[in-house]
C-alpha cells in the first residue's frame, strides 16, 4: 500500500473503532421507538427524560458521586503526605511502602470487594456504604500516589529548603511553597481518581445492599430486566459528562500527560 | 535534609497502614481460605476445581481471550502508534486526546454500545439482511467473538499509549539509517523498531493481558452465562452457590496469572536484548 495513504487509513479505522460506538449510543438514545435500535426510529428525547425519572438511577448516581468525591479526597489526604515522604527521603522500608500502596491497582477489584464483604461486612455487621467508601479509597490511592509523586519529582527540592532557611516552619514551607507548585498535579490526580472510582464496577459488585448501589452496578442490573433505550441514554449522558471533564482538564492542565 | 527520618516515615505510614488493613489483609485471608480444609493446609480445593471440565473450559477460555486480545492489540497498536508519532504536533495532540478519551468513559457504557451494534436488530444484522447475505439474524451476542471485540475496544488505548511513548523515545534517525542501509520494512520493524520499543510493548502488553484476564463487565454483558470467564464464574459461584472456596481458588489463579504475565513479558524483553 501507498506509504502516505497507509497511516491515514489506520488512524481512520482505529478512531472509528474507539470512538464510533459512542456515536451509536448517542443515536440510539434519541430514538422514538420502544426498543433499542439503530438507526433510531424517529427522533425523541423521551428516553433521556426517562433516565431522570427512574428513582434508583437518581439514588445510585448520588451514591457514586459521593464515593468518587469522598474516596478520591480521602485517597489524596493519605496519598499526598506519603508521596512527599517517598519522593524526598530515603525511607526505611520505602520500597515496601511503595509496593503496598500500589497493590490495589494490581489485584483484581472483584477479589477486594469479596474479601471486604466476607471479613468486614458480614462478621462485624459493618456498614456497606462505609465499606464501599474504604474500598474506593484504597482503589484510588495508587493513582493519587503515582500522579502526585510525578509532579513532586518535577519540582526542585531546594526551593523548600530555601524557605526553611529563611525562617519558615516545615509545614509552612510545604503548604506555601510545595503545594502551590504541585496544584495542577493534585487536580489531575483528583480527576483521574474521580473517573476511576465513578466508573468502577468489580470492587462494588459484592458491596451492594438494600438502597446501597453504585450507578454502574445499577445500570448492569437494569440492563438485565429491560431492553429499552434508557440505558443507552444514561450511557450517553455519562459519556458527555466524562468528555466535559476531560476537555476542561486538558484545556487547563494538559491532562493526558498524567494518564 | 530538614525532616528527621522518623517524621518522614510518619507521613508515609498512614497510607501504607490503610492499604495493608483495608486491602492487603482481607485479600490474604481470602486467598489462604482456598488452601485450608477441615484437617489443615491442603490443595484439595485446587485439584477439585480443576477436575471440573466446566471450570477448565472457563480457565482456558480466559487465557485464550487474554492472549488473542493482547496480540491483536499489539499489531493494531504498533500501526496506530507509528502513524500518530509521525503526525505534525497539533494533529498528534488531538489524536492522543482521542485515544485517551474512551478510557475516561464508563466501561459499562462502552460495552453497552456493542449490544446496539451486534444485537439481533443491531447494525451488523440489519446490514447483512438488507444485502441479502442472511435471512435470519446471526447470533453475535453471547459468543466469544463478541467478548473479544468488546475487550479489544476497552484495552486497545492502553497499548497505543504505551507504544506511542516508546516510539517517541526511539532515536529519530534509527529508521532512516536502517532504510538507507537496505533493510525492507519487515526487517526495519523486526530488527530496529521492536528491540528499541520492547519496554513499551511489555508495559502495554501487561496492561492489556491482565486487564482482559480480570475483566468483569465485558464478559458479563456480551458473554452472559454462555461465555463465562474467570471473573464472571467467580461472581456466579458466590451468588448462585455461596461457594467461597471456588471463589478463593479463582482469585488466586487470577492473581498468579497477572504476576506471571508481568514476569514473563519482562523476561522476553531482556532475552531479546541480549542477542
Amino acid at each position: 500500500m501507498n506509504s502516505r495513504l497507509f497511516p491515514v487509513v489506520v488512524l481512520f479505522l482505529v478512531t472509528a473503532f474507539l470512538i464510533g460506538p459512542f456515536f451509536i449510543i448517542v443515536a440510539a438514545s434519541v430514538s422514538g421507538g420502544e426498543t433499542l435500535a439503530f438507526p433510531p426510529q424517529g427522533l425523541s428525547l423521551k428516553w433521556v427524560a426517562k433516565v431522570f425519572q427512574v428513582e434508583s438511577f437518581r439514588e445510585s448516581f448520588a451514591m457514586s458521586m459521593l464515593l468518587a468525591i469522598g474516596g478520591t479526597g480521602a485517597a489524596l489526604v493519605l496519598g499526598i503526605p506519603a508521596s512527599y515522604a517517598l519522593s524526598r527521603y530515603r525511607l526505611p522500608f520505602g520500597e515496601t511502602i511503595r509496593t503496598v500502596v500500589a497493590l490495589p491497582i494490581i489485584v483484581p477489584g472483584i477479589i477486594v470487594g469479596l474479601a471486604l464483604l466476607r471479613y468486614l461486612v458480614v462478621p462485624f455487621r459493618f456498614n456497606i456504604t462505609l465499606a464501599l467508601f474504604l474500598a474506593h479509597t484504597a482503589l484510588v490511592l495508587p493513582y493519587a500516589v503515582r500522579v502526585v509523586s510525578a509532579s513532586l519529582n518535577n519540582l526542585r527540592s531546594d526551593i523548600e529548603e530555601a524557605a526553611v532557611l529563611l525562617g519558615s516552619s516545615r509545614a509552612g514551607a510545604f503548604f506555601r511553597v510545595v503545594m502551590p507548585n504541585i496544584r495542577s498535579g493534585i487536580l489531575a490526580a483528583f480527576i483521574l481518581g474521580f473517573v476511576t472510582s465513578f466508573n468502577q464496577v468489580p470492587v462494588s459488585l459484592f458491596l451492594s445492599g438494600p438502597g446501597v448501589r453504585t450507578l454502574p452496578i445499577d445500570m448492569l442490573s437494569y440492563m438485565e430486566i429491560t431492553y429499552d433505550p434508557s440505558v443507552a441514554a444514561l450511557s450517553a449522558l455519562l459519556a458527555f459528562m466524562s468528555i466535559g471533564i476531560v476537555f476542561i482538564a486538558e484545556r487547563f492542565l494538559g491532562f493526558s500527560r498524567y494518564v | 535534609m530538614f525532616h528527621s527520618r522518623a517524621e518522614a516515615l510518619a507521613l508515609a505510614l498512614p497510607a501504607a497502614v490503610f492499604a495493608a488493613v483495608v486491602f492487603l489483609a482481607p485479600v490474604v485471608i481470602l486467598l489462604a481460605e482456598g488452601f485450608r480444609n477441615a484437617e489443615g493446609w491442603s490443595v484439595a480445593a485446587y485439584t477439585g476445581f480443576l477436575s471440573d471440565p466446566l471450570n477448565r473450559t472457563v480457565f482456558l477460555r480466559t487465557l485464550r481471550l487474554g492472549a488473542t486480545v493482547t496480540v491483536v492489540a499489539a499489531v493494531i497498536g504498533y500501526a496506530a502508534a507509528f502513524a500518530i508519532v509521525n503526525l505534525p504536533p497539533t494533529a498528534k495532540g488531538r489524536m492522543i486526546g482521542l485515544v485517551v478519551l474512551p478510557l475516561m468513559i464508563s466501561p459499562v457504557a462502552r460495552t453497552y454500545a456493542w449490544i446496539v451494534i451486534l444485537g439481533r436488530t443491531g447494525i451488523v444484522n440489519q446490514a447483512l439482511t438488507s444485502v441479502g447475505l442472511t435471512d435470519e439474524p446471526i447470533r453475535f451476542l453471547f459468543t466469544e467473538t463478541a467478548v473479544f471485540v468488546g475487550l479489544l475496544q476497552l484495552f486497545l488505548p492502553l497499548m497505543i499509549l504505551a507504544l506511542i511513548s516508546a516510539l517517541e523515545n526511539m532515536p529519530k534517525d534509527a529508521i532512516p539509517a536502517a532504510r538507507v542501509l537496505g533493510a525492507n520494512w519487515f526487517q526495519v520493524f523486526w530488527k530496529v523498531i521492536l528491540p528499541l520499543t520492547k519496554e513499551g510493548l511489555v508495559i502495554g502488553g501487561t496492561l492489556v493481558f491482565t486487564g482482559s484476564l480480570t475483566a468483569y463487565i465485558t464478559p458479563a454483558i456480551l458473554g452472559g452465562s454462555k461465555v463465562l470467564m474467570l471473573e464472571t464464574l467467580l461472581f456466579q459461584r458466590v451468588t448462585v452457590a455461596n461457594d467461597f472456596v471456588s471463589a478463593s481458588v479463582i482469585a488466586f489463579i487470577l492473581i498468579v496469572m497477572s504476576f506471571a504475565a508481568n514476569l514473563l513479558l519482562k523476561r522476553l524483553a531482556t532475552a531479546r536484548s541480549k542477542r
